[in-house]
């Protein structure tokens, strides 16, 4: 018995990992049913918009393809999101179901132990796949040239994204400190940020776009890794296409110290207040 | 030294005051008026090595918010706890890694999974040694009756094969305080009567803490060496189960069966409380007069054929603490 090290942290994630699999295929069919409403309720809503689309040749310079090219930035990181940091996606639910006191009683980090203890594999494909099949529909007929640089920045901006959501929805989380349900305030922040982005930045008034950048940067998630690759409007700021690690990281670690503090208020209201 | 103290505890909630009807709603919506509550209200104790104590209280009185501040899982408003040296909330870590906690009401087995699984993980959370995790599945296998179920996915287990999974999940890594909240909740007799034995036996064996929370005296009179009453955020008695016993369960019922039909009798300082048949249900105070009194008055008058004297139980006494029929005595040890 002793500390943990980074080397037994690590194995201890994979047996996490190994538990969360396990308890997938424990209910195989019932988790592939889900994993595919989840492909058609996401893909249904691309298929609307392709057909849209379809009606224009392009829209203020942006064709389909690369419309569709933006869009899949949106699943692909939402999908690694969900992989890496579902507990944090569930975090309310745990704050409103007393689990959480079983994590502050654990030798662990806080938020090693949410981060690892729950991975959503379902939602993981369902969202992946609409991803992918986007992302092999696109990536090779929009002019992009797969060198090993331009690899790089798009992994590197896929996990940037992926920290971007995930510091987004922390933020709610942090709120269930405080007001213990936070469902409706993550869909204000997440949703419909989320959906505004399925679009390009510049189709929209100044403020949405300040909003975007500054507020609920959202466009690092999707709009400037796209126009890193694509170069469509020229009214932003050079700079921008190579910040979403940045931002990532920058934003994570703030809404973390904000978590930080909540766990301080932490009034555990599990089985009663008392 | 102490390996449990705590001194001038206090923890207050900050509770959103609500109004009545829509207006009101609105209304604590947009001036959201707040009333703090005090849980727990300067309470201060040591606990020993080796001791088991039992935390009671009636509903709200603050104990599972003492038991919350003990194992880190609740910041103090104000007063100092130390186990074993330590700040559960500040070093939550280090204390989580000596400590293990039994929610009742709560399983930290994997719902969906073998038993088997949740412990294997947890030999990884607090990195049990090879050992040391083979021998004390292999005790608790035994003691427990394990071996049935632990193949089993927990979703399939009574309640009373989950608690002891869960009992056996919070000792693998050896802690040195066990905590249990209602471990016995909801169970039959025959498995709280293994529980309760299991229990013993660990603190005999491995010098293990104890700390109860539970409603059931049975569990405290069987397990404890004390016990620590709690109400309305306040320490009320800190003693032995037979101290209180002693100065509060003097009231004796006896009952009495003649060989004949017989007349009430009057004797003073008894009284009668029922009878029904040839029996009779006597209620006196031992201290004011001998059982053996009361039986020579009876047989004066009438055969006896068969008499029980009981005793009253704690659970009655403590009933009457919490309604306020007993008033704890400052000159009896242990009351605060």
């Amino acid at each position: 018995m002793g500390k943990h090290s980074m080397r037994s942290l690590f194995v201890l994630f994979f047996k996490y990992s190994n538990m969360n699999l396990k308890l997938a295929l424990e209910y195989k069919l019932n988790r592939s049913l889900i994993a595919l409403a989840i492909f058609c309720r996401e893909m249904i809503g691309v298929v609307v918009m392709f057909l849209i689309l379809l009606r224009f040749l392009h829209i203020r310079g942006w064709e389909i393809h690369e419309m569709l090219f933006l869009y899949s930035f949106l699943f692909l990181s939402y999908s690694l999101f969900v992989l890496l940091f579902a507990g944090i996606r569930d975090f309310d639910n745990m704050v409103h179901s007393g689990d959480f006191d079983r994590l502050l009683t654990r030798p662990l980090g806080l938020m090693y132990q949410i981060i690892s203890a729950r991975i959503d594999f379902t939602a993981t494909i369902g969202h992946g796949v609409v991803g992918i099949v986007l992302f092999m529909n696109t990536a090779f007929s929009v002019g992009i040239e797969w060198n090993w640089q331009n690899s790089l920045y798009y992994v590197l901006a896929l996990i940037g994204g992926t920290i971007i959501q995930a510091s987004l929805f922390l933020l709610s989380a942090c709120f269930s400190f405080w007001a213990v349900k936070t469902e409706n305030l993550r869909n204000l922040i997440f949703f419909n940020a989320r959906r505004i982005a399925g679009y390009p930045l510049s189709f929209y008034p100044v403020f949405i776009q300040k909003l975007l950048i500054f507020v609920i940067p959202f466009s690092f998630v999707n709009y400037f890794p796209a126009q890193y690759f694509l170069r469509k409007d020229g009214s932003f700021w050079e700079g921008y296409l190579y910040l979403t690690p940045v931002v990532g990281a920058l934003l994570f670690y703030l809404v973390f110290l904000l978590w930080k503090l909540g766990v301080r208020s932490y009034t555990s209201t599990g089985n009663s207040v008392y | 030294m102490a390996l449990i103290e705590v001194t001038d505890l206090v923890k207050e909630y900050k509770l959103n005051v609500r109004k009545k009807g829509l207006s009101g709603a609105i209304r604590s919506l947009l001036v959201p008026e707040f009333k703090l509550k005090r849980a727990v209200d300067s309470i201060s104790f040591t606990i020993d090595k080796g001791d088991t104590v039992g935390f009671i209280g009636p509903n709200g009185a603050g104990k599972s918010t003492t038991v919350k501040m003990l194992t880190g899982i609740l910041a103090p408003t104000s007063g100092s706890i130390t186990v074993g040296g330590l700040s559960p909330f500040k070093e939550r870590k280090k204390n989580a890694m000596r400590i293990g906690v039994v929610f009742g009401q709560k399983t930290q087995l994997w719902w969906d999974l073998p038993v088997i699984d949740t412990f294997d993980l947890l030999r990884h959370i607090y990195r049990i040694p090879a050992q040391a995790y083979k021998h004390n599945l292999a005790m608790f296998s035994e003691m427990l009756g394990l071996q049935d179920f632990i193949n089993v996915p927990v979703r399939q287990l009574s309640l009373g094969q989950k608690m002891r999974a869960d009992i056996a999940a919070a000792l693998l890594h050896d802690p040195e305080i066990l905590f249990f909240d209602e471990p016995t909740i909801g169970l039959d007799v025959v498995a709280k009567e293994k529980i309760r034995e299991f229990i013993t036996f660990v603190n005999r064996e491995k010098g293990t803490t104890m700390l109860f929370t539970t409603h059931d005296m049975d569990d405290i009179e069987r397990t404890c060496n004390r016990m620590i009453i709690i109400d309305k955020g306040t320490k009320i008695y800190d003693g032995t189960v037979e101290d209180i016993k002693r100065t509060y369960g003097n009231d004796r019922i006896m009952v009495v069966e003649f060989g004949e039909k017989a007349e009430p009798i009057r004797i003073p300082g008894v009284e009668l409380i029922d009878a029904k048949d040839n029996r009779m249900w006597l209620r006196f105070h031992k201290d004011e007069i001998q059982a053996s009194l009361i039986l020579n008055r009876l047989t004066q008058k009438y055969s006896i054929s068969d008499f029980t004297v009981q005793e009253p139980e704690i659970e009655g006494i403590i009933r009457d603490i919490y309604l306020g029929g007993i008033h704890l005595d400052k000159s009896v040890s242990g009351v605060c």
